[in-house]
């Protein structure tokens, strides 16, 4: 299932709902943590349902939010931790002992405000660790990502360093398009896969896809379309056990049985 | 308790984390009509309807904590919270003896018509009614009872797979009427 199928299944709606099962939801945060497009999605679904429940909002009974506040409220009171205070002792104050009950009283304060101030700083603190915890989330995401274009990029180059990969240069045929169009062939001698190296073609319409032929005995043999992806592509087409040269042409989408010999962009012998 | 100030989606979730009484009652301002209609058309009593949406505004407040943004946006959390409380709601012992009474009570003194049709007027309920019947009768199963997908598909004895797509089907066709 490609990207846009996916968003449009209705596993967004079904899980901004809550409905969706445990094991589809787990996917769809995975999802969401890969592409953009996904969040996207989800985050434009969460705005509509917002808006309209908005829109459509039945007041509740008055006095329910005083209600809610007298309850939290009282919750509140019993988080804050108390600070014990020392009852009073009747002893008369002269000399020295005056003296300490002022410094205690001092002391008290200072630990008082101390408190306070303490109390705060782990207020802030368990927020700041909160945006850390998300932070470090939403790398973990994008470095997935990485490492996925990462293997993929590896696993081609190892195609390519393959000693038994024959190289077959396609430049551009003095007939093409666009001249300095150029691509490579890797043609694996043991197993016959056809690699495909895009070094430089113009992007196709719409409509259009680039396809290889294999030239075998005089005849083009179809050997696979294929588009041009962001970034290096190296593409693996069809298996072709034997030819002289390989070409490719510009075809309607989905390919042509026979190559459109005006189209033919660029195409390179294989040395034998 | 009046609530003069607007906060960013970012500076609301920051506040109420700080425990700020000030942007809680600009939640409660804003919010809490949604909320309400979320739960209503689930609990269909009024009185339960209300005693769930102040559980739910006091759960808020204890668990903002484990609130995540990047699971999905405030309301998207709270919608849910509202949900799950309401189902919670409709299978208490309580509220199922308070249903009893109900039913006597309309059976006793005619169906009580203007309420039932207010309630299927709110939130998302009223767009149900555009749904074919047997789409219907699986949003009505899943989202305001609470089934699993499992569930449904033995009550209604119809295989797993075709319940998750006529309920995804449905979906989408919701989605196409709040547009």
């Amino acid at each position: 299932m490609n990207l846009q199928d996916y968003i449009s299944s209705g596993i967004v709606e079904s899980y901004v709902l809550g409905i969706a099962s445990a094991e589809d939801s787990a996917e769809f945060e995975r999802m969401c943590a890969a592409h953009s497009e996904v969040r996207a999605a989800r985050t434009a679904f969460e705005i509509q349902l917002e808006e309209r429940l908005l829109e459509g909002k039945k007041n509740p009974p008055q006095g329910l939010k005083s209600r809610i506040f007298s309850e939290i409220g009282m919750e509140k009171e019993e988080n804050i931790p108390r600070i014990p205070v020392a009852k009073p002792r009747l002893v008369p104050r002269t000399g020295f002992t005056k003296y300490v009950a002022a410094a205690s009283l001092i002391l008290l304060a200072a630990s008082v405000g101390l408190n306070f101030y303490l109390l705060e700083q782990y207020k802030k603190t368990i927020v700041q660790n909160k945006e850390l915890v998300d932070a470090q989330a939403q790398l973990a995401g994008a470095n997935q990502v990485l490492q996925t274009k990462l293997s993929t990029y590896e696993s081609d180059l190892g195609q390519m360093m393959n000693p038994l990969m024959a190289i077959i240069k396609l430049p551009g045929v003095p007939t093409s398009p666009d001249p300095s169009s150029m691509a490579t062939v890797y043609w694996n001698t043991y197993t016959k896969d056809v690699y495909l190296l895009v070094n430089q073609l113009p992007k196709p319409l719409s409509d259009k896809e680039y396809q290889l032929w294999a030239i075998v005995d005089g005849k083009p043999v179809d050997a696979g379309v294929f588009n041009l992806n962001e970034g290096i592509s190296f593409i693996k087409l069809k298996t072709i056990p034997k030819a002289e040269a390989f070409a490719i042409t510009l075809e309607k989408k989905g390919g042509s049985t026979t190559p459109t010999v005006e189209a033919m962009y660029v195409m390179g012998k294989v040395d034998s | 308790m009046g609530s003069p100030q607007t906060y960013s989606e970012q500076e609301l979730v920051a506040a109420l984390k700080a425990r700020d009484d000030q942007a809680f009652s600009y939640l409660y301002d804003h919010y809490s009509g949604a909320l309400f209609s979320v739960i209503l058309p689930i609990v269909k009593l009024p009185e339960s309807a209300s005693d769930v949406l102040q559980e739910v505004f006091v759960n808020i407040w204890r668990k903002i904590g484990t609130y995540d943004p990047i699971k999905g946006r405030l309301f998207t959390w709270m919608l849910n919270i509202s949900r799950n409380a309401s189902i919670d709601m409709l299978r208490s012992k309580n509220y199922q003896n308070n249903q009893k009474n109900q039913e006597i009570t309309d059976t006793v003194y005619s169906h009580d018509q203007v309420t039932q049709t207010s309630i299927d007027s709110i939130g998302l309920s009223k767009f149900l009614g555009k749904l074919r019947p047997e789409q219907r009768v699986l949003i009505e199963l899943a989202y305001f009872k609470g089934y699993t997908h499992d569930e449904i598909s033995q009550i209604e004895d119809i295989p797993l797979g075709t319940v998750k797509t006529r309920i995804r089907n449905a979906l989408l066709q919701l989605r196409e009427y709040i547009k």
